[in-house]
This record gives structure tokens, C-alpha cells and sequence, in this order.
């Protein structure tokens, strides 16, 4: 408990002092509950999510950096790696390839990794695979751009 | 008890059975000295002895390790690894675990592709030491330390000791899958072997890393297996493809080395996992697994799928990649099965009816649950016998043999045929419950067959209880009072006497099960003397004309054994009087 309360005060820090540096990411902690944390990314460009932001949440077990975080999309998004009612995301290093010397930070990284390259042979979202994996890449494109418009931009007027 | 055999003689065997067990009074004692009969898998209980205990057995096919045989084992392995690729002691134990353990197997990868091999296990040519600094970052919890207070592995990333003892304990915690433990930093995949596990980690992960590591060497083994025993620590190595499966280990637990359940002879494992599976007392649970779960195609564990895609990968040291749907490995599977999502593979097989054929087998079963309550009376009713007459044994053994020794003034040494007896009467129990697995599972269609089979199961029944009423019933007479010499000698003949008849009849029995019946099967062959064999005896051999009656003349020595059949002749035949085999 005590160890993963230091560990993300120094993320923390460490946030507060890179925040110019990686403007496509911006983490914030819960102000009352440390081990609470929310970010927003902005999809990645040359992607049906350019444009967008998206925001995921992070909840943190005590064991951290031991275990994983368990991270969530708030934010709609038509992606085959993330369950398209849940927000859950399918990512190996979420689950069973977690080292605990990746940090909040690199999972965001790794998140956005993953909006550009999807893994349709994973898929959570079996829609957005079976279009990708048909090949029916605009198909695919569309629905995506469509949601991102919906989900993830601020309204018009 | 109530039985009900479907028998000639079921209403002896009855009142015989209603004799036996009601009125004994089981007394059990702690210390066992079982005799070690070894032909009938029965085994002491003297496990007091640490070497390597080479069972004798009728065939010598396997040997009982304890703990330190294991380690030894595994330590001479490690060793002689060691001196060949002149390598340490830990990097030879990394190798091993990952090809299971076979030496050969390491030889010859290493000796193929030395460089591959060491990138798949994780051994790095040379030793980085940590950067010469007076302090360092720990990558975990990024704190400042000094450098005498941070380890790294070959890699040489360094880590601090608390973080490392956590990240130990987390990997240990999960399960044997910390055997395969690499550096903490993601992009390195130095491995990280029982030294640093022993220098790092607390005690008690320390000795559970220890025990995961010798649980692996008989687990991932396929020559060994723990006895499947509640609380025993031995472990069983099998030499493949000689003999029957059946194990018996240093704690007197007999089993099945190919399915582990206790030893089943003369029926197959399928079907005593079919008839387990059915008799399971937690039916309940099992209905939730079968509905719930699917097995890993490969090591069999039952996966609850609670999330996540139809890609399923399996806990480690496992780790196989498999397709929910149709349970095929992941890697054929591709745009041709029609997607990741909607597996082509089930869909055709479904239709097909391949996986209807489990459908209807379950409604089958539910139909006939009356039959099945038949055979399982039975089954359990001789279970229970059984027990019981274990439980005479020690009895027997631990009390009675003295007494009657004082009483009869004879050495205990010579009544010795009584232990066999008994020890008889437990092998037959427990072929005699597994007759009736057999014959829930024999086809309804094939009469002939089940008709022949009852008989010789109502046979083998009678034959069990004439010898079970001589080793207990008239056993008592001479525990009571001192009798003429002569009648105790008379007494000793007939109960050997039994016991070698009753030995043989069960043995054709077992014989016969395990060829299938094959004497009344479509293409019968009556001379083929294995077969034949099997047939005559129970044909011949009813209650009647059984050595039973031969006690009138209370005298064995005048007759000689049928080879074939069993049947005791008058030593004045040359030829059976049963089945006409010839004396030899």
C-alpha cells in the first residue's frame, strides 16, 4: 500500500513535469483518491480517431506497480481491441505481460499504439475485426470516424 | 446390506453377505504390517525406508521416489547437464525446466542451435554488471538507492531489494508460472533462475519456488506422476509401454498409471471416467464446470471464459493458444475458418452433429437413470465390502493371527495362508465392483454378450462368497477353542485351496473382460485355448461341482488343479473331468 502510494506520487510529479512534452497525452489523479486516476489522449493522427479526444479511466489495485491497473475507455470508440458497450480494452501488457516497470504514462502510450494499429485477430468488438479482417478497410473507417464524431469531439454550436 | 444379484444364487449370496458384516466388529489400529503380496497389488505400508524402492512387483515396471529420491534425481540431472555444457548449476536448471526436463532433449537443441536456445530460455552469453555509480534508479519504484542496495540479473538492470522481493512474490504467488520468471524491465527477457530467488526473496517464497520446482520435475515429466492419494508425497516412475497400467504405491494406494483413478482392472479407463464423471457426488459442481467451462485442449484444466475474445491463451507454464469455439489451436485458424469472431470450424462441425453426439448422449442418460441406479448399488455395495474387508485384514493382522497362533500352537509364520486369503478377498472386491462399470456400459443390443457376462459375474459372486465364509465364519471356530490337529490341518487345506481357486477364477475373469468377450462375440472361436479358457471355467465351475464340495473329503492334496479350467480332479484323472484338458 505504502509502496504504491510512493510510486504514483512520483508518476504523479513525474506527470507534472512532462506535461509539455507528450502533448497527446493528459493524465490527471482523482484529487481525494490516489489511486484513481483519469487521462485524455487525442487519437492518433492519419486515423479514423484524428480529431478526437478520448478519455480513459484508471483504477489502480494496491499492489501497483506489481499488478496492472485496470484501464477502461469512458469514451465510445468502434475499435476492435475495446468492448464497444464496456470500454474494456484487450492489451497483453494490461493482462498477463504487465512489467511493473511500465507507468501509467507508457500505458497511455501503449493505448494510443494501439488505436493506430488494431489487433483484429483479438477482437473484443467482433463487428469492427470481422470488417477489418474482410478487408473492407473503408467499411471500417467510416463506422470509426462516424463514432469519433459522435463520441469524442465537442458538439458543433 | 442388501444385494440383489441377478444370479442363480442370489439368495445364498444374500444371507452369506447379511452374515458377514453385520456381525464383525471393525477394529482398526494404526500400525499396518500388510503383507507385501505382491502379485495382487497389495503393498505395505513401511514407508519408513528413504532408498529407492524397486517394487516387486509380477512386473517390474515402475519404481516409488519419495522426496528425496526426487531431488536427488533431479540434482544428478542438474549436475551432469552442468558438467556437459560447462555451465552453472542454475543455467543448467533453467534449460531443464524448459524441455521438460529431458536431458536428451536440452543435448540435443543446445547442441543444434546454442544461440536460440539461450534466446527462448533467456541466458545471456555474459554478465552486465549494473552501471559503477554510487546510486542508482530503481526501475520500479523510481526511487534513488545506493548501488550495494540493488540486484539485476544477467542483464544487469538494476532493481532495488524491496522491489525485487515484491516483484519475486507476485510471480510466486501466481503460480508455478514463476519458474519461468524473466527481468522486470519490459524489453529484456534475462532470466531469472534460483539464485537470485534465494538471495532475494523471503522465506516463505523461497521454499514455495523450491517446491514448484520439484512439483515440475515429476509434473512436467512424462515418466512420472504424483500418486493421486489424499496426502501422499510419493511419486511413481513408469517405464512406458511394458505391462498393465496398474500402479501400487509405497502407501498401499493401488492405482491406474494412465488415468490415475484407483486401479480398475479388467474395465478401461474411458469407461471408469465415464463412470466417475456419473457418479460424482458433487454432480452439482460438475453440471456448472461441463455448462461453464471448457477444457484446455492441452493440459485439460477446465477455462471459465469470462471476458474477452474467442482467443484464448492458457495460464502458464501451459500457455497454449487455442479457439474458444471449436477448441482448435489458434494458429489454423484465419480468414479461411471465416473470421476470428464466427468460427467456420464449429458452425460446419455443428452442423455435422459432431458436437450434438455429447447433446443426446446427456439426454440418453437421463432416461436411463434407473438402470444406472442398478449398476450403482452394486458398484457402491462392493465398494463397501470391500473397505470392510480391509478393515478384517488389519483386524486380522494385528489381532486375531497372535491369538490364534497362541491358541492353535502354531507359528504365525504358518498361517499365513489366512492373510492370503483375505487379501484375496479385498482383489476380488474390487474386481468385482468394477465388473459392474463394465456392465453398465455393455451395449443393451449385444444379448449374447450380456447374457454370458451376468454369468460369470454371478459366478465370480458365488466363487467370492465361498471364500469370504471360510476366512471369516469358519476362521471363528478356531479362534474360540483349541481343536484336534487334524481338523486345523483340514481347514488350512481348504481355505488355500479356495483362495487358489477363487485367485483363478478371477484372474480368467479379468482375462476374459479385458479381450471384450470375445468368445461369444460374431466370430467365435471355440478353440482358441485364451479364449476358451475363460468360457469353460465359468461354465463348468458352478457352486455344485466347485471344490465346495470337496470339503467332504476335506483333504486337497488328492486333487490336481485344471490348467485350463480350474476344476480340482481326483489325481486319478489324467484328463479334466470338466473340460477335458489334459493333465501336464
Amino acid at each position: 500500500m505504502q509502496a504504491s502510494r510512493a510510486r504514483l506520487f512520483k508518476e504523479y510529479k513525474e506527470v507534472q513535469r512532462e506535461k509539455s512534452v507528450d502533448p497527446d497525452i493528459q493524465l490527471v489523479c482523482d484529487d481525494s483518491n490516489i489511486f484513481k486516476w483519469t487521462a485524455l489522449i487525442k487519437g492518433p493522427s492519419e486515423t479514423p480517431y484524428e480529431g478526437g479526444v478520448f478519455q480513459l479511466a484508471f483504477a489502480i489495485p494496491e499492489q501497483y506497480p506489481l499488478l496492472p491497473p485496470q484501464v477502461r475507455f469512458l469514451t465510445k470508440i468502434f475499435h476492435p481491441n475495446v468492448h464497444f458497450k464496456t470500454g474494456e480494452i484487450c492489451l497483453d501488457i494490461l493482462k498477463n505481460a504487465w512489467s511493473p516497470a511500465w507507468t501509467l504514462q507508457s500505458v497511455c502510450r501503449a493505448i494510443i499504439a494501439l488505436m493506430a494499429h488494431p489487433e483484429p485477430d483479438s477482437p473484443l468488438n467482433c463487428d469492427s475485426g470481422n470488417l477489418l479482417r474482410s478487408g473492407d478497410i473503408r467499411g471500417y473507417q467510416s463506422m470509426a470516424r462516424m463514432y469519433t464524431r459522435l463520441a469524442a469531439m465537442p458538439k458543433k454550436g | 446390506m442388501e444385494s440383489d444379484y441377478d444370479t442363480q444364487d442370489a439368495s445364498d449370496t444374500e444371507s452369506m453377505e447379511d452374515d458377514f458384516y453385520s456381525e464383525e466388529t471393525v477394529v482398526r489400529d494404526g500400525e499396518d504390517e500388510g503383507e507385501d503380496e505382491g502379485k495382487y497389488g497389495f503393498s505395505d505400508n513401511e514407508s519408513d525406508d528413504s532408498d529407492v524402492i524397486v517394487s516387486e512387483r509380477l512386473q517390474q515396471n515402475y519404481t516409488v521416489l519419495d522426496e528425496t529420491d526426487i531431488r536427488q534425481r533431479q540434482e544428478d540431472d542438474i549436475r551432469s547437464l552442468s558438467m556437459v555444457l560447462s555451465t552453472s548449476r542454475v543455467h543448467a536448471c533453467l534449460l531443464l525446466r524448459h524441455f521438460n526436463w529431458s536431458v536428451s532433449k536440452v543435448h540435443e537443441e543446445w547442441f543444434a542451435d546454442e544461440e536460440s536456445v539461450r534466446r527462448a530460455v533467456g541466458l545471456l552469453g555474459k554478465q552486465v554488471e549494473m552501471p559503477n555509480v554510487a546510486e542508482l534508479l530503481c526501475g520500479i519504484c523510481f526511487e534513488v538507492h545506493p548501488r550495494t542496495a540493488m540486484s539485476s540479473a544477467a542483464c544487469g538492470h538494476p532493481f532495488c531489494d524491496s522491489c525485487w522481493r515484491g516483484y519475486i512474490g507476485t510471480a510466486v504467488t501466481n503460480g508455478p508460472g514463476c519458474l519461468m520468471l524473466r527481468c522486470p524491465d519490459p524489453s529484456c527477457s534475462a532470466a531469472i533462475g534460483q539464485d537470485m530467488i534465494d538471495m532475494l526473496a523471503i522465506d516463505e517464497d523461497k521454499q514455495k519456488y523450491s517446491h514448484y520446482l520439484l512439483r515440475s520435475f515429476i509434473e512436467n515429466n512424462r515418466k512420472t506422476k504424483w500418486c493421486p492419494a489424499p496426502g501422499c508425497e510419493f511419486a511413481i516412475d513408469f517405464v512406458m509401454g511394458s505391462g498393465s497400467y496398474d500402479v501400487s504405491c509405497n502407501c498401499s494406494h493401488s492405482f491406474c498409471w494412465n488415468c490415475t483413478e484407483e486401479a480398475h482392472r479388467p474395465v478401461e479407463c474411458s469407461t471408469v471416467a465415464k463412470w466417475i464423471l456419473k457418479n460424482s457426488a458433487e454432480s452439482e459442481n460438475m453440471n456448472w464446470i461441463l455448462a461453464n467451462s471448457k477444457p484446455c485442449p492441452k493440459c485439460k484444466r477446465p477455462i471459465e471464459k469470462n471476458q474477452g475474445c474467442m482467443h484464448i491463451t492458457c495460464t502458464p507454464p501451459c500457455k497454449h493458444e487455442f479457439c474458444w469455439l471449436c477448441l482448435g489451436s489458434w494458429i489454423e485458424h484465419g480468414e479461411r475458418t471465416g473470421g476470428f469472431y464466427a468460427c467456420n470450424r464449429y458452425e460446419a462441425a455443428k452442423e455435422e452433429g459432431v458436437y450434438d453426439e455429447s447433446e443426446r448422449r446427456r439426454e440418453m442418460a437421463k432416461n436411463s437413470l434407473e438402470r444406472y441406479t442398478h449398476y450403482y448399488e452394486r458398484w457402491a455395495t462392493n465398494q463397501r465390502s470391500r473397505q470392510k474387508a480391509l478393515a478384517q485384514l488389519h483386524n486380522i493382522q494385528t489381532e486375531k493371527l497372535e491369538k490364534l497362533s497362541k491358541i492353535q500352537c502354531q507359528p504365525e509364520s504358518q498361517l499365513k495362508f489366512i492373510i492370503e486369503a483375505m487379501l484375496q478377498v479385498v482383489e476380488c472386491r474390487r474386481v468385482l465392483k468394477w465388473t459392474y462399470a463394465y456392465g453398465y456400459y455393455l451395449p443393451e443390443h449385444e444379448h449374447a454378450k450380456r447374457q454370458f457376462f451376468e454369468y460369470l459375474q454371478g459366478e465370480a459372486e458365488a466363487g467370492l462368497e465361498r471364500l469370504h465364509q471360510c476366512a471369516e465364519k469358519e476362521l471363528r471356530v478356531y479362534l474360540e477353542a483349541e481343536v484336534p490337529m487334524k481338523e486345523f490341518a483340514d481347514f488350512r487345506v481348504k481355505l488355500a485351496g479356495l483362495t487358489s481357486v477363487t485367485r483363478n477364477y478371477f484372474q480368467n475373469l479379468v482375462q476374459a473382460l479385458e479381450s471384450g468377450l470375445e468368445d461369444v462375440g460374431p466370430n467365435r472361436q471355440t478353440n482358441s485355448s485364451k479364449s476358451s479358457s475363460s468360457k469353460n471355467i465359468s461354465s463348468k465351475n458352478s457352486p455344485g461341482n466347485s471344490p465346495k464340495s470337496s470339503t467332504t473329503t476335506n483333504n486337497f492334496d488328492n486333487y490336481w488343479y485344471c490348467e485350463r479350467c480350474t476344476f480340482a480332479n481326483p489325481s486319478s484323472n489324467q484328463a479334466c473331468e470338466m473340460c477335458e484338458h489334459r493333465r501336464h
